[in-house]
């Protein structure tokens, strides 16, 4: 896997490496970068439990993306804030400092707070909030390398460690994003393909209750090709979401055994 | 933001949506009433006050020389960045403003110019003064200083208002130096020469609000306290969509969610008829002063 990969450039020059138009991104005959086709998403590996200390756990790797995250709870809500009768879910998203070409910062940087946003916005559709009143779900994400498409992946693997921790959900989310490249629609997108994009797509949805949870959309978009995107989107979603539920009913037949 | 309504008034917003009558007599696709005010501060390149129903926003647009990227060099850079008063509400005191300021920065942001910063809104290629040594930088700074529900559709006329009102000195060259030295240049001190900023691209936003089974555009305060989901689009004048963000709540059909991007380009055809005019006749108003 390391064969691949720009070893220790700085981000600058590796972006400058990166930038490199479409053409060089697909070959005329529809291959990408990394030898899948552009409606292909790539090879993913999920796994429940892989931390001990909480409630629910997950791991995701989707490609170069690698994300690990933890849910504990629900546990008693912090003093300071004020009574609700439906549950909190505190939604925390972080990266390594190694996750990307150069080395992050201690902090919570702009990014890493939007990604929190996100999750939560993503998830709060899909948790049964007034299960569990007076207490907090907290879910910590860490993203151990960053490599396209990070924000879905952590979005998709969140749900799993929910799901883990036996949060009572609607439905799993699953999530993917897509990159518009010229007039090439690009699913689950790599660093390098997210970089030349102009224009990209995200979808978290609730797959068997044929429910939108988030939608991000930048770029200019032609009706027809917002309509093609949204269905790419929406049909990888619900093919994720079976590889979730067999991850799952995998997880859960390990521990009858 | 808590908004006291009490079972009986929660009752009457909600009822009311569902029959297609809003509590201040608006249909459910009607934009309130508002106001543009150019050039209102005159330290920066250009501002704009706007003002609908009693939510009122002030951005402003200074531009600074500045090293370009060196992953972009024939490329400015622009900024966004929301800050929400805490005159607004109390809500918004010490660090309580910040995720709503974070939310609303990155969606304008994302509307204006995707997320890696190339977007078709503003053309940052016109920026450029020196490929790869010198170029214009954009810094639009808004400010939330009254509260009545959908900022971002607001923000987003100010920064469009902002953004025409902004003039960018000229600068002269003085020594076409070789490839490593420092370019040697002189920003011209006449007030009248400077140029303006094409907007044509610049996109409004419009956030459907849904309550109940309808949605609404432009919802007050009070009707975003009953949201089931809110979805924000932006519209450019070519009919095109530029951004979408969904600001959190519960799951959407995605039929529903196609339903809304084409009712969020029909009523973006009349909003941005009425934001040029306004600006148009604020431009006017700032001429008759002079």
């Amino acid at each position: 896997m390391a064969a691949s990969r720009v070893s220790s450039y700085s981000l600058e020059s590796q972006r400058v490496s990166l930038a490199r138009g479409s053409s060089a991104l697909i070959s005329p005959e529809g291959v990408r970068e990394d030898g899948r086709s552009p409606h292909e998403c790539r090879p993913a590996f999920l796994q429940t439990g892989a931390v001990n200390a909480a409630a629910g756990s997950a791991y995701a790797e989707f490609g170069q993306t690698k994300v690990i995250v933890s849910v504990f709870g629900p546990r008693e809500s912090k003093k300071a804030q004020a009574y609700s009768d439906i549950g909190r879910l505190n939604c925390n998203v972080s990266f390594a400092t190694f996750a990307g070409s150069v080395r992050g910062k201690a902090g919570q940087s702009t990014e890493e707070k939007e990604y929190s946003q996100m999750l939560y916005k993503g998830l709060e559709g899909a948790v049964a909030l007034h299960t569990f009143p007076k207490t907090t779900v907290d879910v910590f994400a860490l993203i151990l390398q960053s490599g396209g498409g990070d924000l879905p992946v952590v979005l998709s693997c969140a749900s799993l460690a929910l799901a883990d921790a036996g949060i009572v959900m609607y439905d799993l989310v699953s999530a993917i994003s897509l990159s518009r490249l010229d007039t090439n629609l690009l699913l689950d997108a790599t660093l390098g393909e997210e970089i030349n994009q102009d224009g990209s797509l995200m979808l978290a949805c609730m797959a068997s209750r044929n429910e939108v949870t988030q939608l991000l959309l930048t770029g200019e978009w032609s009706q027809a090709n917002l309509s093609e995107g949204l269905k790419l989107c929406l049909d990888a979603c619900t093919k994720l979401a079976g590889l979730m539920r067999s991850t799952l009913k995998e997880s859960t037949s390990n521990i009858e055994d | 933001m808590v908004v006291g309504l009490s079972a009986a008034e929660r009752r009457y917003l909600t009822d009311g949506i569902a029959q297609g009558l809003r509590n201040d007599g608006r249909g459910l696709y009607d934009f309130r009433a508002f106001s543009v005010e150019l050039a209102i501060i005159p330290q920066a390149n250009g501002s704009a006050r706007v003002r609908l129903g009693a939510t009122d926003v002030i951005t402003s647009v200074k531009a600074e020389l500045g090293r370009p990227q060196a992953s972009r060099p024939s490329q400015g850079r622009v900024e966004i960045n929301i800050e929400c008063s805490s005159t607004a509400a109390p809500q918004f005191e010490g660090r309580g403003g910040e995720d709503l300021s974070l939310e609303l920065s990155r969606a304008l942001y994302r509307s204006l110019l995707c997320n890696n910063g190339t977007g078709p809104a503003i053309d940052l290629s016109a920026l450029t003064v020196i490929e790869g040594k010198l170029c214009w930088n954009l810094f639009i700074d808004g400010l939330v200083l009254s509260s009545d529900g959908n900022l971002l559709d607001v923000l987003a006329i100010a920064v469009k208002a902002a953004l025409s009102n902004t003039g960018i000195p000229k600068v002269e060259v003085t020594s076409a130096a070789a490839a490593e030295q420092e370019a040697d240049f002189e920003i011209s001190d006449n007030p009248d020469d400077f140029s303006g900023f094409d907007v044509s691209h610049v996109p409004v936003i419009i956030t459907l609000t849904k309550v109940g089974r309808t949605y609404i555009v432009d919802a007050t305060e009070e009707e975003e306290s009953q949201m089931s989901s809110a979805i924000s689009i932006a519209v450019n004048s070519a009919g095109h969509v530029c951004g979408i963000t969904k600001r959190g709540g519960a799951g959407l059909d995605p039929s529903v969610l196609l339903d809304m991007i084409s009712v969020a380009k029909e009523v973006s055809k009349s909003l941005l008829s009425t934001v040029d005019a306004e600006i148009m006749a604020a431009e006017s108003r700032g001429d008759d002063q002079m």
